[in-house]
């Protein structure tokens, strides 16, 4: 175990966020424009 | 049955299959934060993996999708094969996005550097840009019959790559790590942190099925209104 079993724990963090981020901000736009093709 | 309805009913269906999609990675997280063990030496960013080597896989089976269906097509001429593969390309191109951002910030605190040009490393990225030079092909051509011929040929090109991608860490040095679970012998790894990659892994699977479905069902609607495409 590293000393700091906690150290570093950023990186995990923001690789976590990026990953939602991505994947959660393309669903939005694929149901943004699912949305916008249900309307025509 | 007109093709509008049936380009709808995939995108609902699509759409619902990413929400359980996205339920499942809040799962993953939970598992991989609360319920895996912290590996030994690398600590918390360790748990980097859970996301990373899902999306690596997620991102060369889409591009593997593509090729298939890239050479179908040309084969059979049917351009549900070609919109297929332009869907599962944009989809590869998503989960490489997640795949190129969580490896380095797994490097930075393992490898002390965010990148290397390594194979495993160089190679990936080349199989990204290919497939963003596949989009821009689609982009550039007017002519529907041409853009799927031209693409097609590229799609099968990117086919030809991913097995090479995977081997890289077999043919040259490199300081990626060896596969751990698609390799010849058993898996070497922890049967904790095993289980939750292959739920990780059969999450992003449902991800990738919902997110292609999703934007397949949008380019029919797109091509059947008479837009060229979902873009």
């Amino acid at each position: 175990m590293p000393a700091d079993p906690n150290a570093n724990a950023g990186y995990m963090i923001a690789a976590y966020i990026v990953t939602a981020v991505i994947l959660g901000g393309y669903a939005l736009a694929l149901w943004r424009k699912a949305k916008g093709a249900g309307r025509r | 049955m007109t093709e509008t309805p049936a380009g709808r009913r995939a995108t609902r269906r699509g759409l619902g299959i990413v929400a359980l999609g996205l339920l499942g990675l809040a799962g993953v997280y939970v598992l991989a934060l609360r319920y895996t063990p912290m590996e030994r030496f690398q600590g918390l960013p360790q748990k980097i993996f859970y996301v990373h080597v899902p999306a690596a896989w997620s991102a060369m089976l889409a591009f593997s999708l593509v090729g298939i269906a890239s050479a179908l097509y040309l084969w059979l001429r049917d351009p549900r094969l070609d919109l297929f593969a332009e869907s599962a390309a944009e989809v590869g191109l998503i989960f490489s996005m997640v795949m190129l951002t969580t490896g380095p910030l797994w490097g930075r605190p393992v490898w002390n550097t965010w990148w290397t040009w390594d194979a495993r490393l160089t190679f990936t990225l080349i199989l990204f840009f290919l497939f963003l030079g596949y989009r821009a092909l689609r982009g550039a051509l007017q002519d529907p019959g041409e853009r799927a011929r031209f693409s097609a040929v590229v799609g099968i090109l990117g086919l030809v790559l991913v097995p090479f991608v995977h081997l890289t860490v077999y043919l040259f040095r490199t300081l990626h790590p060896q596969p751990i679970v698609l390799k010849p012998s058993s898996p070497s790894l922890p049967g904790e942190m095993l289980r939750t990659l292959l739920v990780s892994v059969g999450v992003y699977t449902v991800l990738l099925l919902g997110f292609v479905m999703t934007r397949y069902g949008l380019g029919a609607q797109a091509r059947l209104e008479g837009g060229e495409d979902a873009r």
